[in-house]
């Protein structure tokens, strides 16, 4: 929503610029430099996101591990990236794969509102001091040309970036441009107010400039900009910066609306948060202009120099706005876990793909893990009701033998039902989520995911096949000939052994463990093959059991076989790949068929 | 210095492509210790193990031999990497 709005923004800010260009050429330029301005921090934004490699991913995961932490991390990183929407995607993305707490996520938010004050630092200080337009050009042919001898996503990302921050260059130098000559015909400052009207009257229009330009670092580049040409008075930047701060929040609702119930609730978090600070603001407004210029001496801000100290009251409002609210924000965290709880049945709903998180691949890639399993889970529950067997009882320590006495019901549950309603929603979201993440991923990455795509696909198979066993486990379980009631309740015994061991293996840590009993499930289940073992045979040459029954069990032992390797091929790939990292080897020593063959041949 | 030069510059002193490498045969190293640990403790195991538990636990020890083969060649590949 919020790229539709930008783009429309940005069309309608050049076609503006190119109608006015002959009547008014300096509100021309300034329009042509608010919309370069905007497309750089695009590029910039963008092509962060591929640069990082998830290394930006990695770092905000490491260490937001408690509220000091996070809030200088989300400093440090937004200060890098200059894009506060940058660090919230991110943040979203971590909140709905469960990666890290809310608390964490809200002291990042407010890291991240002191990072977006080093913007003002950068225009006011080298922005205004230097032609930085004279470095656009340089660099954006360098970000042309990088991509054309370097074809990895890295060397994309850079050349992103490159091109990003010369456009923005460009466009600082446009709107300071348009705000001299601007000087020469009209001069703005002449509608400067004082006193307390003024200061409201400015935080308006700085609140309504960042919600239609949609990036509190444009407007404060602006502010900024038309600062250093005298166009506003000081008294009244200080408040449009204060007007920025808020419109920012605007424009994190709007972009959270499509978001979540986390997305939603950072976005409440960081109202509340700019709201707070705005408001302490307003009221010591003129205490703090005078700590400005009490500090400046310290910092060697000339007291003349109003565009840096501009940057130092963006800085020292946001920073004492962090303090007042950290104090709080136990009570905070406490208040948003109270809203936007999600309604209904949520079983057949996903829980951790977040769209907003699409161009960042290692949380993709976290998300998509973490959706697999919730999906194992919904699967495990309806095999276990598909076998007539009770999930407290296969998680348990009660011998297996014991366990298929117990069955879940008398009648057999509707597998297709079940299928809709648990599975269905959250397997066709995982495949488009995998399809659309993998536009921007390495070439591991995407072999990564395909087995992951195959995984689900396994769990879905092994669903498909036990619905197709249910009909005969159930009426043969309870048939007069105890020789196809024995094989029956063999196959329910082998495959509750299966799934109870399955279900050890989700909540192993260590890798040797996992290989360990991953191996030696694969192992059993080679032996369970009737065909093979010789059982079948044995059972049709003493007549012990009818034609019909023989089929039966021929047919339903190939499908107790399928949902067995389909179950352990989805363990290898979802238990095997725990995290993100691609480096995990374990995959390449899990056991494959010539290894069983060769264990098998042994005994 | 010509860009492509210089991005082969920074590559090397970061070791972009010999980090995944070196990665991947730390972990690989960590997880032959595991294994090997745990081959030692089945043997002990093995030693007083009744009759029924020594069948599990031969298994349990042919896996892991495996697995520990399995291991060794793969760390040897990276080994014979990082030399050429």
């Amino acid at each position: 929503m919020k790229n539709k709005i930008l783009t429309s923004l940005i069309i309608i800010l050049l076609f503006g610029s190119l109608a006015i260009l002959n009547l008014y050429p300096n509100i021309s330029m300034i329009f042509g430099g608010i919309a370069l301005f905007l497309i750089g921090m695009e590029y910039m934004e963008g092509g962060f996101k591929v640069f990082s490699g998830g290394m930006l991913e990695k770092i905000l995961k490491k260490f937001t591990s408690n509220t000091p932490k996070a809030i200088t991390t989300g400093f440090i990183a937004t200060s890098i990236v200059q894009s506060s929407s940058l660090i919230s995607v991110i943040i979203i993305g971590f909140l709905s794969a469960k990666l890290i707490t809310l608390t964490s996520a809200v002291g990042v938010i407010f890291g991240s509102n002191i990072g977006t004050t080093t913007t003002a630092w950068l225009v006011s200080s080298f922005g205004l001091k230097i032609k930085i337009s004279a470095y656009a050009f340089p660099m954006i042919v360098m970000g042309i040309v990088i991509p054309i001898f370097f074809k990895s996503n890295t060397y994309k990302g850079i050349a992103s970036v490159l091109i990003g921050l010369g456009v923005i260059f460009l466009g600082i130098g446009y709107m300071k441009e348009g705000f001299e000559t601007l000087k020469e015909g009209i001069n703005l400052a002449q509608y400067a107010m004082d006193g307390y009207s003024g200061i409201f009257v400015y935080v308006f229009v700085g609140l309504i400039a960042t919600v239609v330009i949609q990036s509190s670092s444009a407007t404060m580049a602006i502010i900024i900009t038309a600062l250093a040409t005298n166009q506003i008075d000081y008294q009244n930047a200080l408040a449009l910066a204060i007007g920025a701060n808020v419109g920012t929040t605007v424009t994190a609702i709007l972009g959270a609306l499509k978001s979540n119930e986390n997305g939603k609730r950072l976005a409440v978090a960081h109202f509340i948060f700019n709201i707070i600070t705005a408001f302490i603001a307003i009221i010591f407004i003129y205490q703090l202009a005078d700590l400005v210029d009490y500090l400046s001496v310290f910092i060697n801000i000339d007291k003349n120099n109003y565009t840096m100290k501009l940057a130092l009251f963006h800085t020292i409002f946001n920073v004492m706005g962090v303090a007042v609210v950290s104090i709080f924000i136990g009570r905070l965290v406490k208040f948003l876990n109270t809203l936007f709880i999600p309604k209904g049945l949520e079983k057949g709903k996903v829980k951790y793909l977040d769209k907003s998180v699409l161009k960042l691949p290692s949380t993709s890639i976290r998300a998509i893990i973490k959706e697999s399993k919730h999906l194992y889970r919904n699967s495990f529950d309806i095999i276990i009701q598909g076998l007539n067997l009770k999930h407290q009882n296969i998680i348990s320590v009660m011998p297996i033998k014991e366990v298929i006495k117990y069955p879940y019901s008398k009648y057999s549950v509707d597998m297709d039902k079940l299928y809709n309603r648990n599975i269905k929603g959250i397997y066709g979201e995982i495949i488009d989520f995998i399809s659309k993440a993998q536009v921007n991923m390495s070439k591991d990455n995407i072999e990564l995911l395909y087995s992951f795509k195959l995984a689900n696909k396994y769990m879905v198979e092994a669903i498909k096949d036990t619905k197709h066993l249910q009909k005969n486990l159930i009426k043969y379980s309870s048939t007069s000939n105890e020789h196809i009631k024995k094989q029956y309740n063999q196959i329910r015994i082998d495959l509750a052994e299966l799934l109870r061991n399955i279900n050890k293996i989700s909540f192993l840590k260590e890798e040797d463990e996992i290989l360990l009993m991953l191996s030696k499930v694969k192992l059993h289940t080679e032996k369970y093959d009737i065909i093979a073992n010789g059982t079948l045979d044995n059972l049709i040459r003493k007549n012990l059991i009818t034609n019909e029954m023989a089929t039966s069990l021929m047919n339903d032992s190939a499908y107790a076989y399928d949902i067995s390797t389909n179950l352990v091929k989805m363990a290898e790939i979802i238990f095997v790949h725990t995290d993100a990292n691609i480096d995990n080897i374990t995959k390449d020593i899990l056991m494959n068929e010539e290894d069983i063959n060769l264990i098998l041949s042994k005994k | 210095m010509g860009i492509k030069k210089f991005i082969s510059h920074v590559k090397e002193f970061l070791s972009l492509d010999k980090s995944i490498n070196s990665n991947k045969k730390k972990s690989i190293k960590q997880l032959l210790k595991k294994l090997k640990k745990r081959r030692v403790e089945v043997y002990k195991l093995i030693e007083n193990a009744s009759k029924e538990d020594k069948l599990i636990l031969e298994e349990e020890l042919e896996i892991i031999s495996l697995h520990i083969k399995k291991g060794k060649d793969i760390f040897n590949n990276y080994v014979k990497l990082k030399k050429v």
